[in-house]
């Protein structure tokens, strides 16, 4: 019996030694952070980490990462900001907030850190990122001519920067459609665009209005900026829905009137035939009483 | 009908109890529905997966049956109502079993409807949230209906014949004594009663035959108003009515033949009953012959490309085995048995009503599942099994448990009520001798 | 007078909600006259603002929202007010690198085997060219398979969205049948989910979790709409194949390029999937010409 015992562990051991082999050999896989800020409309502002690692040869998304994001130089515990995990698409988000403040004061450029502890397999990671403070301004002009600046703070002057290339369009579900056929602008020397709108008739809301909308993206310096302005130039969209229209397609209760009639009448009256019947039951029932 | 003596006519239609026979049949059917209880419990428990059913072939069948158990029940409104009305009365021995066929075949139609159903759990839902747009409500909605009207049609009958039995009290024992004394204790044979049932038989006999037809139109609906190659016809009310009618008058021939033989019944269902209705159904069979021709000449004449494939897989594809079959069993083969005389003897007549009734089985199968498996866009982007459909032994076993259950009732109805109507007889009898 | 009065109430309904349902893709959260359509959630977050002070913003007015309350039942039944949905598949663009299938597989937990979006090799007649066509939903206007449908498990939104409530389906699965797109999948056995995930209150808006017995189909994925986000599929594809959007913004986007619907569908000759079936499918087709890349049968990433 102890023999079989012995032997029986053998197998056992021989059969789970590829696999813990297996595990020891297992190469964490690295990760990669990059960090990106976004000024939205010169209000708030929100610090976005992507996290993404090589596996065979192909980058991919990671999930359910914890990360901390830090302002300053270094991931001090004072500089700590928030921590967040990333989400399905490998993204985790922090609005920058109050403790940041202090730091966010003391200079026209700042730096942001994110960490990331990884897990079993994934490696540690960290992403830097410094941007210069700057800010957008969107206005329009007679004749439709949507004109844009950017100012970017140096030292403690705003001052308007050339070279800076912008999208300008009209905001729709889940993107930009732009107002012509350019699709970016590069700012001039006093830090302006401007763009002709030249969309006919582009349906708006109830009164017609548009959101325009221009945008800095990725630009190494500044990072994400928007802003934002409504315009009446649009044409007035209509809604309509048979949602409430009585249809062989519409909800419980919404059927078409001439299936409710030809349906009740026929339940009608053949259950009447049939509760006629059931009382004529009942009449023999009392004559053989009787 | 030759002259038989009151006393003697009871005593021949005086339900009998199961001989040797009997019992060996009860309990195989008995079986039967166990594995198919047994079976359902499986699939219960594991969910549809149990079937071949997959995202293609979503109907099997489960709804070639309720189909076909849906077809057999017309025949309760055919011999009972359409004979009456039309003043036919070699067709009284006939009407109850063709009645009780129709509610038992009613009753399991609705049966395998829930076995169908994904979430037999849920199966209020269809009461508290009906959508009145549903075909599906409709046919609910004249299922219960054809039940009902079906049970009285059995009932008001049957009430002269309750009264007879009531008199056996000896032979009856105490359990089928209660249960007739509480069906029937009132009726007294007055004139006045039999004023109101003969109305009212009337009355039902006008009744069911519109809501026959809506069953069974309502059922054919289920496929015709979608949009799929062989279901997307004008054709398939009246063709499913014209089928049903035959498959109802087939199995009409076998539980008569079964009856007359094993009952001793051969002076109440003769040879002249099996004469006529072999006329019925040859009739029928061209009919629906008739039909057939319209359901599968005029597109196979067209040959649109989305039909194309489903009717070349019925003519000489993966189905013509089993198309060409069920066409010559449910068709061909008994016009050609019935149109001669001497095809319409009891045994010859037996034989066609089993080759309808099987024929016409898988002719729904062919109905419901070659379509499935020719959708708009080809099959594509699912596993290999869910390109073909073979039915599992679960769907086998179940199909089979509700067939067996079906036979079932019928025995039972047999074993505790006249199958022939003995009152009606009498009448019948007495009518013939005053002519 | 009743349809007036119904036309009327939608009107209204649709000028005060306009917008308000996309609170998520607001970039402007402050200005006043905004304010207003949003519901305010009345739990205040402190923030610091670009000037470097420290404002006080109600949750609801933040961007990107944090958490969107969840959607009700008789919500997700009526559908997001003022919008109408509608997709375009540029063909000349597909090469079934299946991408938009992982994904929605992945995000739905659909059961393995199973797929909500098809990419089917076509090939019309013997001598034309053969292409690759994604199938979603089509969201037809004029659904079949609502049309069919017993209980109100399967239903037609304003919006335009044909979504299951898998709570109420009860498994008859003519759906499928009415359906001639083949779009429709069914929970044969229980589907193999994460405990996590399978333990969820189910949501009609995300399909998550598919329940047994049940119908399961691709449901535009109107929770990451409310969120200001594209559908699963639309954002998973590489070559940029799905274009969605608002037909009232007149307007469709894969996320990097945005177009004017109506230019679109009339340069490109866009065409729906079966319209002598009288279905009015929400998804457009932008037919496979001018590709970027042969036909290749063989499916690499099968």
């Amino acid at each position: 019996m102890k023999k079989y015992n012995i032997i029986q562990l053998l197998i056992v051991a021989v059969l789970l030694m590829p696999s813990m082999l297996m595990a020891q050999d297992v190469d964490k896989n690295n990760l990669v952070l990059t960090l990106k800020y976004f000024n939205d409309n010169n209000k708030s502002h929100h610090l976005l980490v992507q996290a993404k690692s090589k596996i065979d040869g192909k980058f991919q998304q990671i999930a359910d990462m914890p990360v901390r994001f830090y302002i300053g130089l270094e991931p001090m515990v004072e500089n700590l900001l928030g921590k967040g995990v990333t989400n399905d698409k490998g993204e985790a988000l922090l609005v920058i907030p109050p403790q940041a403040q202090a730091e966010w004061l003391k200079s026209p450029i700042q730096n942001f850190i994110v960490l990331s502890d990884g897990n079993a397999k994934f490696e540690e990671g960290r992403g830097d990122l410094t941007i210069t403070k700057a800010k957008l301004k969107i206005d329009t002009v007679e004749g439709k001519i949507i004109t844009a600046s950017i100012i970017a703070l140096i030292d403690t002057v705003w001052t308007p920067v050339a070279s800076v290339d912008f999208v300008v369009g009209v905001k729709r579900l889940g993107g930009l459609l732009n107002v012509n056929e350019t699709q970016t602008y590069t700012s001039d020397s006093t830090g302006m665009i401007s763009a002709e709108y030249k969309r006919d008739s582009l349906p708006g809301d109830q009164k017609g209005n548009l959101v325009l909308v221009a945008s800095v993206i990725d630009n190494e310096l500044y990072g994400n900026l928007t802003t934002e302005i409504e315009v009446p130039w649009g044409s007035k969209s209509v809604y309509t829905t048979n949602f409430d229209h009585r249809t062989l397609f519409a909800r419980r209760g919404h059927s078409p009137i001439w299936l409710e009639m030809l349906a009740y009448t026929i339940v009608l009256a053949v259950w009447s035939v049939i509760i006629y019947l059931v009382f004529q039951i009942n009449k023999i029932k009392k004559l053989g009483i009787e | 009908m030759e002259k038989i003596a009151e006393n003697k006519i009871i005593e021949d239609l005086m339900p009998q109890q199961f001989g040797k026979k009997g019992m060996i049949w009860v309990i195989s059917l008995l079986v039967v529905c166990v594995f198919g209880f047994y079976a359902y419990c499986r699939q219960l428990y594991y969910g549809l997966e149990v079937t071949a059913l997959r995202d293609y072939v979503s109907w099997g069948i489960y709804i070639s049956n309720f189909v076909f158990f849906v077809a057999i029940s017309l025949v309760g409104s055919l011999i009972t109502a359409v004979l009456r009305l039309t003043n036919v009365h070699w067709s009284t021995p006939l009407t109850r079993i063709a009645e009780i066929i129709a509610v038992s075949a009613i009753a399991f139609a609705s049966l395998i409807i829930i076995v169908d159903m994904g979430r037999p759990d849920r199966f209020y839902n269809l009461f508290i949230h009906g959508r009145l747009q549903s075909p599906i409500i409709w046919d609910v909605i004249v299922i219960s209906t054809y039940l009902v009207i079906s049970l009285l049609l059995l009932y008001f009958p049957l009430l002269p014949d309750l009264k007879i039995m009531i008199q056996y009290k000896e032979r009856n024992g105490k359990w089928l004594q209660k249960l007739y004394v509480f069906l029937g204790s009132f009726w007294k044979d007055k004139p006045a009663q039999f004023k109101i049932t003969t109305k009212a038989i009337h009355i039902l006999s006008i009744t069911i035959i519109p809501v026959a037809f809506a069953i069974h139109t309502v059922t054919s609906w289920l496929f015709a108003t979608t949009y799929r190659p062989g279901w997307d016809s004008t054709n398939f009310g009246a063709y499913f009515i014209s089928g049903a009618f035959l498959v109802g008058a087939g199995s009409v021939l076998i539980a008569m033949y079964i009856f007359r033989t094993q009952y001793k019944l051969e002076k109440y269902i003769t040879s002249e009953h099996f004469n006529k209705m072999g006329k019925v159904v040859v009739l029928l069979a061209l009919i629906y012959l008739y039909f057939n021709i319209n359901e599968f000449l005029v597109p196979a004449f067209k040959m649109k490309k989305s039909e194309e494939e489903h009717l070349m897989g019925l003519f000489t594809g993966e189905f013509s085995y089993i198309f060409w079959f069920a066409i010559s069993a449910s068709m061909f083969l008994p016009i050609l048995i019935l149109v001669f005389k001497k095809g319409r003897t009891p045994k010859w007549a037996f034989v066609a009503g089993i080759l309808v009734v099987v024929g016409s089985w898988f002719k729904r199968y062919l109905i419901v599942t070659p379509t499935l498996l020719h959708p708009f866009l080809p099959m594509h982007d699912v596993p290999k099994n869910y390109m073909h459909y073979f039915p599992s032994w679960e769907e086998w076993a179940i199909a089979g448990g509700s067939l067996a259950g079906a036979l079932l009732v019928i025995t039972f109805f047999a074993r505790i009520f006249p199958i022939i109507p003995i009152h009606e007889t009498i009448t019948e009898t007495d009518t013939h001798e005053k002519v | 007078m009743k349809p007036n009065e119904n036309s009327r109430r939608e009107f209204l309904a649709a000028t005060l909600l306009a917008g308000a349902a996309l609170a998520g893709c607001r970039t402007n959260p402050f200005t006043p006259d905004e304010v207003t359509d949003i519901k305010p959630s009345g739990k205040m977050v402190k923030l610091l603002s670009v000037d470097g002070d420290i404002i006080e913003v109600d949750e609801a007015f933040l961007k990107p929202v944090p958490e969107l309350p969840v959607v009700t039942n008789s919500e997700a039944r009526v559908g997001i007010p003022g919008k109408k949905f509608a997709m375009v598949i540029d063909l000349s663009r597909c090469k079934s690198v299946k991408k938009c299938q992982t994904a929605c597989n992945h995000m739905h937990h659909i059961h393995p085997g199973q797929n909500w979006i098809k990419i089917y090799p076509m090939q019309d007649s013997e001598k034309t060219a053969p292409y690759w066509q994604p199938t979603t939903c089509m969201h037809c206007d004029e659904p079949p398979c609502v049309k069919v449908c017993p209980v109100d498990a399967t239903f037609k939104r304003k919006d335009g969205i044909v979504l299951i409530d898998s709570d109420r389906c009860v498994g008859c699965r003519f759906c499928m049948a009415a359906c001639p797109y083949s779009s429709r999948v069914f929970n044969w056995e229980e589907p193999k989910i994460e405990k996590e995930i399978a333990a969820q209150p189910y949501s009609c808006e995300t399909s998550v979790p598919q329940k047994i017995g049940t119908v399961g189909k691709c449901d535009f994925c109107p929770d990451m709409i409310r969120q200001g986000s594209l559908p699963h599929c639309v954002s998973a594809c590489p070559n940029g194949v799905f274009f969605f959007g608002d037909i009232l913004e007149d307007s469709v986007t894969n996320g990097s390029e945005t177009f004017r619907f109506s230019e679109l569908i009339k340069d490109k000759a866009g065409y729906r999937l079966m319209e002598d079936l009288g279905t009015k499918p929400s998804v457009y087709y932008l037919p496979p010409v001018n590709r970027n890349f042969p036909f290749e049968k063989e499916e690499k990433n099968a």
